[in-house]
């Protein structure tokens, strides 16, 4: 249950900063802060509170936390890491050409 | 955004908050089939492959193909990044800091090269892996660019072997995986020639050699992401 609690509040800290925020860069940051809550909330809902899943030999007790969700995590970190990588580009990018990172300017400028 | 449409923002997520905690609590706990794998992995995977590491036996293992699109992701984001901030002019962006600075480095790098080396190589055995000590591997090009300059880092660790140890990783990835069609009989089929006793450093067939080659795709791949972001975000006229 504070699980769930915990997730929520992240996640929407994150999502007010994407609806809210008038930079783009802040932007990214409340994309990554989602992101973060997700990963939490995946790990806290399938820990088992035993050891870590790394065990000394083949036949040593296998008492450990699931490895799946832990595996899952480790790809969606480093997905995560690159799809922010490639926005903060095109946010460069933008800024080269408009001299601006403001999403309401970058509307105003389509409709010119 | 005017005080009304503010506090509206809120109520909505407030809303939504509640709402997700409800619906979150329903999620069904431990099912017969979580609890099938977790058994069956946690029983088998050390004799199946080899690795103590049940993440890694996971990953470079039984889900090796999820790895290699993992890989492909960060490749095309390399890629897209290298597209949109292209390499041809070369402003130098930074000159670098002082002299202690620069002696305390020239003091840490190996060791952090041979620290990157370590998590790469002990992936089976203990916490980390080819992305962990790929990022490790990556921090050294960020060192070389802040501390010594830009210029040195262009020198001494260039563009063309960055992209050299990229696409080499990926082409060697994918070697591995028609190795094991070849030799096995499936796409990344564990190779059992590294077969020394379970625990030791050369065991676990084809994890290390995996471990090392996404290592050093990612490391250089993170390199090739603050290089061109670097050289980019400062401009001509700012050069001391």
């Amino acid at each position: 249950m504070i699980n769930h609690i915990v997730f929520v509040i992240i996640f929407l800290l994150g999502f007010y900063a994407i609806l809210v925020k008038k930079n783009l860069i802040k932007m990214v940051i409340g994309l990554n802060i989602m992101e973060g809550a997700i990963f939490y909330w995946f790990i806290s809902i399938t820990d088992k509170g035993d050891k870590i899943p790394i065990v000394n030999g083949p036949y040593s007790s296998a008492l450990v936390n699931d490895p799946i969700p832990q595996a899952l995590i480790l790809t969606g970190i480093v997905i995560g890491a690159s799809t922010s990588a490639f926005l903060l580009t095109l946010i460069i990018e933008l800024n080269k050409f408009t001299d601006s990172i403001d999403p309401d300017n970058l509307g105003r400028m389509i409709k010119d | 955004m005017s005080k009304a449409k503010h506090i509206f923002v809120v109520i909505v997520l407030s809303l939504l908050g509640i709402t997700m905690v409800i619906n979150l609590n329903k999620i069904p706990g431990n099912t017969d089939q979580i609890n099938f794998i977790y058994s069956h992995i946690t029983n088998n995977a050390v004799l199946e492959t080899g690795s103590l590491n049940f993440v890694t036996a996971i990953l470079y293992d039984y889900r090796a193909y999820d790895s290699l699109g993992e890989s492909t992701i960060i490749f095309g984001a390399v890629s897209g990044i290298v597209l949109l901030l292209s390499r041809k002019t070369l402003p130098v962006s930074s000159h670098g800091l002082s002299f202690i600075v620069k002696r305390t480095f020239g003091m840490l790098t190996p060791f952090i090269f041979l620290f990157s080396l370590y998590i790469i190589s002990h992936g089976h055995l203990s916490p980390g892996g080819g992305f962990q000590g790929g990022v490790i591997l990556g921090a050294i090009s960020i060192i070389f660019s802040i501390v010594y300059g830009s210029e040195f880092d262009f020198k001494r660790y260039s563009p063309t072997t960055k992209t050299l140890l990229e696409t080499g990783g990926a082409l060697l990835f994918i070697g591995l995986g028609l190795a094991g069609i070849i030799f096995g009989g499936y796409f990344l089929e564990n190779l059992r020639f590294l077969n020394t006793e379970i625990g030791s450093l050369l065991s676990a067939g084809s994890i290390p050699l995996i471990n090392t080659v996404i290592g050093f795709k990612i490391g250089a791949g993170l390199a090739i992401i603050f290089y061109s972001m670097i050289q980019k975000t400062f401009k001509e006229e700012d050069k001391l």
